[in-house]
């Protein structure tokens, strides 16, 4: 090797633990982008082949009656139609320890030609028989159950049954059902029957043969058909266009991802401006060795290219060290985003996109950081750099000058004072790198605090601890004594509630809905006005305040950007158009699109004067043990008094369940301030150990001049807080205006309204301890290091 | 007579070098103009100050004049840029300094080897031969597979000398360089400088020490800047 090389190498070996720090500053970020980008590759595709394999309808036509398989067929011949096929789904119960939670039935026309929504076979049998069913795979948990076992169910119109898990299969395009807390069972049409319900398929499936991407395309073709099933005396109820090819998750996912890859590359841009300036003052320790080489023939540019190869072995020795390792991440990452989400992870590879932009990035980024001191460095004449003119020459700055007048501080804290404040652009620096590590640290927990300040919002919005959606409407004063009877019971409210959608120009209600029922859905509650259970939080305008008015207040989901107060909107009951005026706007945590109206208005036009829909009770006690003891009390209330449930939420499963969405998210953004930490404690304590060495000499003529070892230890551990404590309070600044804007991103992915800006203290607690203990070990070491060395050698150090 | 063998090889007119001072601006370097003829052992001499290692530093380039200008072997050193400059000083002069400025995380023969290098003389096989030569030469060939913290004052000192002489540069110069050693291994030092000066290096040696005058056969004594006498001696 060319002996220039070999100084390069030697000097990188000679000072090991430095270097290895250097190394580790470039590899976290490497690793981080590598870890983000490799799961984010991995999971987009997946999730895009997982779902694109279940061949996902293009749109699904709610229909009131049953659609015959000779309608089918001729549906199946529709120009335009590729392929179609009918369903239906039923909300039922399921009794699981005790306890009746949701299940979702989907019935299936024939389970040997699925070729729209279908599912993969994982065991068990393929096709159920009547009395069995096949359970989705992520379901089996919240059912308590496996293959084999009979669960206890029920249907609205059914009396309570047992059905056994024949079979179980995955469905992608389905949430996992521990996150709706639902099970979903896969059954035939004999079985619906048989459970007690009426046998029709009430959707129609299809798939256009052409556009599949297009929901302009779509939504026309579907109402083709709807209008061709019209004409056949078939009722529209409404038709359903999710976003076409898109999981219902993805584009959740593709946000969060991106906010994370922005992190992981803001995390190697601080290692490298770290490795940049540990760079520098590199080559300003090294100033005499770079005249010496001039001396002997050396060119600037033979010179910087020195030292950038230095840089490139260590950013090549983070590469190759992280590269693997983010692999392991990222298969870490994507196994458990996967598991969230229900994909099944057919092809796992990494494309070679990930490990070359972490070699780019890895490459590119210290280098453009390290670009300036290097070159400027390495253009230093010879004659500066075997001069001994410079030492003595170090400006003083105002800010020196003004702390060393001030009489407010101890000596030797108004030295240690000053040394912050000599060195101006290294301070700005070190600042920099502590001040954005804090202020990503403190961001990231902050806003996974403000996301557990906005899921209690679910409490403080909702007063009711338990809402019970009925199968039949009824006249609620015998059943509301019982429940209000109940001890611990505080209030029973009767609501009602309708699928729905806005309408807009389309004959039809159409609507974003996804096959689940939950992810798109918009509905109506209507409710006694005043309510005592229910306190939104209205950000314009002004709640419902006259009963039996046409006033309606939409929450942010419902809400179009067109819609101002004043306005009238048309909105679908039982398919037909009914118009409100708004009057108002909320925001709700945790609701689907819902458009809140009075019930004696909803009750007129629903033709169900003085009856309710769904219950809401409040109980004294909202921990979730009392609440399900509770509710369990009401279900023998209402079974004695003969009233059949559909569904019976409580309160504390909602708020579990959005938790359960987001948690990934949260995670991450946890594992992201570790990272911050990692970079930031490593960047606090390679600045203040070159801040110390480089002042070898001058502590040797502090020495000299009868500074005891004491004093100049605690100089330097004083100068060394100094500087951790200023970075804490800009961090801090700077995490509120992070916070702000993130809980802004986060909270409309989310919940389609901001998360309300949170300071987590416990966040500021780590950082200034981390800061504080790391800025005291990061000064006390190099100041034991300087006192062991005699006066004498401190003197002749160069 | 015998001053017509030599070629002069240096050649300075009327070079003065002002530094800026709290007063004015000082003179390091007054008017001086000067000739050195090749394959000669000149010595600078002159007290603490008077502006010798200024001199030695615009010979090699490594300052400038405030005027006047500088020709070595026909080249106008003044008037190179600093990358012409570097290149330039590596393959024609070799430096030698008071301190001993080897590269510490280089073994002896490859701080040797550097210039070879930096300059791209010789083919990569050779370098190492003529390393080992070079440092055959000075008498330090054994240590060559040593770091320069290993060998004493006097053996760096060589090393550096044969670092100096990597690339065969005409003209080598030495600031004070036994300024840092005993006088038995000042000795052996400057025997080197004047077998040096006799296979044809032009050799200039700034030194004080009046003891080594025996082995000059030019003398330039300079004070406050200002060229006092240019004694040469005939052997
Ligand atoms: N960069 C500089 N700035 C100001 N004065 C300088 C500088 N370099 C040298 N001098 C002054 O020039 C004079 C000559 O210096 P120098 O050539 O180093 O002397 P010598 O080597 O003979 O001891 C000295 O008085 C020194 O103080
Ligand atoms: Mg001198």
């Amino acid at each position: 090797m060319r002996p220039r090389y070999m100084k390069v190498i030697r000097d990188l070996t000679s000072d090991y633990s430095k270097n290895l720090m250097l190394v580790l500053a470039i590899a976290i970020g490497v690793f981080g982008i590598g870890s983000i980008l490799g799961g984010y590759a991995v999971l987009s595709r997946e999730m895009n082949a997982n779902y694109m394999s279940t061949a996902p309808a293009s749109a699904t036509i709610e229909i009131d009656g049953d659609i015959s398989s000779t309608l089918l067929d001729s549906v199946r011949t529709f120009p335009g139609i590729k392929k179609a096929e009918r369903r239906s789904t039923i909300v039922g119960r399921m009794k699981v320890h005790e306890r009746w939670h949701p299940i979702l039935f989907f019935v299936i026309d024939d389970f040997e030609k699925m070729e729209i929504s279908r599912f993969r076979h994982i065991s068990g049998t393929k096709i159920p028989t009547e009395g069995t069913m096949l359970v989705e795979r992520t379901a089996l948990m919240v059912m308590g159950a496996s293959e084999g076992d009979a669960i206890t169910v029920r249907t609205p119109h059914g009396s309570q049954q047992t059905l056994k898990i024949g079979g179980v299969v995955h469905d992608p395009a389905l949430a996992p059902a521990w996150q709706e807390q639902a099970g979903y069972g896969y059954i035939t049409m004999a079985t619906l029957k048989a459970l007690g319900e009426n046998s029709r398929f009430d959707l129609l499936r299809i798939q256009v043969s052409e556009n599949e991407y297009a929901r302009q395309h779509i939504t026309q073709k579907a109402e083709e058909v709807a209008d061709w099933l019209k004409q056949r005396g078939i009722e529209i109820h409404e038709i359903q266009v999710p976003s076409p090819g898109k999981h219902p998750h993805q584009s959740q996912m593709e946000a969060v991802l991106s906010i994370f890859t922005v992190f992981s590359f803001m995390i190697l841009l601080l290692g490298s401006i770290l490795v940049a300036t540990s760079m520098a003052t590199l080559m300003v320790k090294q100033v005499r060795q770079i005249g010496i080489m001039k001396t002997i023939g050396g060119s600037s540019y033979q010179i910087s290219t020195m030292y950038f190869f230095m840089m490139l072995v260590v950013c090549v020795v983070a590469i190759l060290v992280s590269i693997p390792l983010s692999r392991l991440a990222a298969f870490g990452f994507y196994t458990q985003i996967a598991k969230l989400l229900n994909l099944e992870i057919t092809d796992s590879s990494i494309p070679l996109r990930v490990p070359f932009i972490q070699i780019a990035s890895g490459i590119l980024i210290p280098m453009i950081a390290a670009a300036i001191p290097l070159i400027r460095g390495s253009r230093v004449s010879v004659r500066a750099a075997l001069d001994n003119y410079g030492v003595s020459t170090q400006k003083v700055n105002r800010w020196s000058t003004f702390l060393s007048r001030t009489s407010l501080f101890t000596d030797t804290y108004r030295l240690s004072l000053r040394n912050v404040f000599r060195q101006r652009s290294r301070l700005v620096l070190t600042l920099g790198l502590l001040a954005a590590g804090g202020a990503m640290f403190m961001t990231a927990l902050n806003v996974s605090d403000a996301w557990e300040t906005n899921l209690k919002r679910i409490y403080t919005q909702r007063l009711y601890d338990q809402e019970i959606r009925l199968n039949e409407r009824l006249l609620p004063d015998s059943v509301f004594s019982v429940i209000e009877a109940i001890d611990g019971v505080t209030k029973v409210e009767g609501w009602d509630f309708a699928s729905s959608s806005i309408i807009k120009d389309s004959k039809y209600e159409i609507t974003k809905t996804y096959p689940d029922k939950g992810h798109g859905s918009f509905s109506i509650q209507a409710l006694p006005v005043p309510t005592q259970l229910l306190n939104p939080t209205v950000v314009e305008g002004q709640w419902l305040k006259t009963a039996g008015s046409n006033e309606v207040v939409l929450n942010q989901l419902a809400r179009t950007s067109e819609m101002t107060i004043g306005d009238d909107v048309l909105l679908a009951i039982d398919g037909k158009p009914t118009r409100w005026k708004i009057i108002g706007f909320t925001e709700d945590v945790g609701s689907p699109a819902t458009a809140y109206v009075s019930i004696t208005t909803f009750a007129k036009i629903a033709g169900s004067s003085g009856k309710v829909g769904m219950l809401r009770i409040a109980y004294s006690d909202r921990s979730r043990n009392n609440s399900q003891n509770k509710s369990r009390e009401i279900d023998d209330v209402l079974e004695d008094n003969n009233i059949r449930v559909s569904a019976s939420i409580p309160v504390w499963l909602l708020h579990n369940a959005v938790a359960a969405h987001m948690e990934v998210l949260v995670n991450s953004l946890l594992a992201m301030a570790l990272l911050m930490a990692i970079v930031g404690t490593l960047g606090l304590t390679s600045t203040i150990s070159m801040n110390v060495l480089e002042r070898t000499r001058e502590i040797g003529v502090m020495r000299a001049i009868g500074a005891t070892p004491g004093t100049i230890k605690s100089l330097i551990v004083w100068e060394g807080i100094t500087i951790g404590v200023l970075s804490i309070m800009i961090a801090f600044v700077v995490s509120i205006a992070f916070s702000y804007f993130m809980g802004v991103f986060i909270g409309n992915i989310s919940f389609r309204t901001p998360l309300t800006l949170t300071i987590s203290p416990i966040a500021i607690a780590i950082w200034v301890v981390l800061i504080t203990v790391g800025s005291y070990f990061a000064s006390v070491f190099p100041a034991r290091r300087t006192n062991k060395v005699t006066t004498r050698e401190a003197l002749a150090y160069e | 007579m015998i001053h017509q063998q030599h070629k002069p090889l240096i050649e300075l007119r009327n070079v003065s070098k002002a530094y800026p001072v709290a007063s004015g601006t000082f003179m390091a370097l007054n008017d001086v103009s000067l000739t050195i003829e090749s394959r000669k052992l000149v010595a600078i001499t002159g007290k603490s100050g008077s502006g010798k290692s200024t001199l030695l530093n615009i010979i090699t380039g490594i300052d400038r004049p405030s005027t006047g200008s500088v020709t070595i072997s026909g080249v106008k050193v003044d008037k190179l840029s600093e990358t012409e400059l570097a290149s330039w000083r590596g393959k024609n002069v070799g430096v030698v300094f008071q301190f001993f400025q080897l590269l510490p995380t280089l073994t002896i023969l490859e701080n040797v080897m550097l210039p070879m290098d930096f300059c791209n003389t010789y083919s990569k096989k050779e370098r190492r031969d003529k390393a080992l030569a070079l440092l055959e030469k000075v008498n330090i060939k054994e240590q060559a597979g040593k770091f320069p913290s290993a060998l004493s004052g006097g053996q760096q000192q060589r090393v550096a000398i044969a670092r100096a002489l990597a690339n065969d540069p005409p003209l080598l110069v030495a600031d004070e360089p036994t300024g840092n050693l005993d006088s038995h291994t000042a000795t052996s030092i400057f025997e080197l400088f004047a077998e040096l000066a006799k296979s044809g290096k032009t050799v200039i040696v700034v030194t004080h020490e009046r003891e080594f005058s025996a082995y000059f056969e030019d003398t330039i004594s300079i004070a406050d800047g200002m060229v006092n006498a240019q004694i040469s001696v005939h052997a």
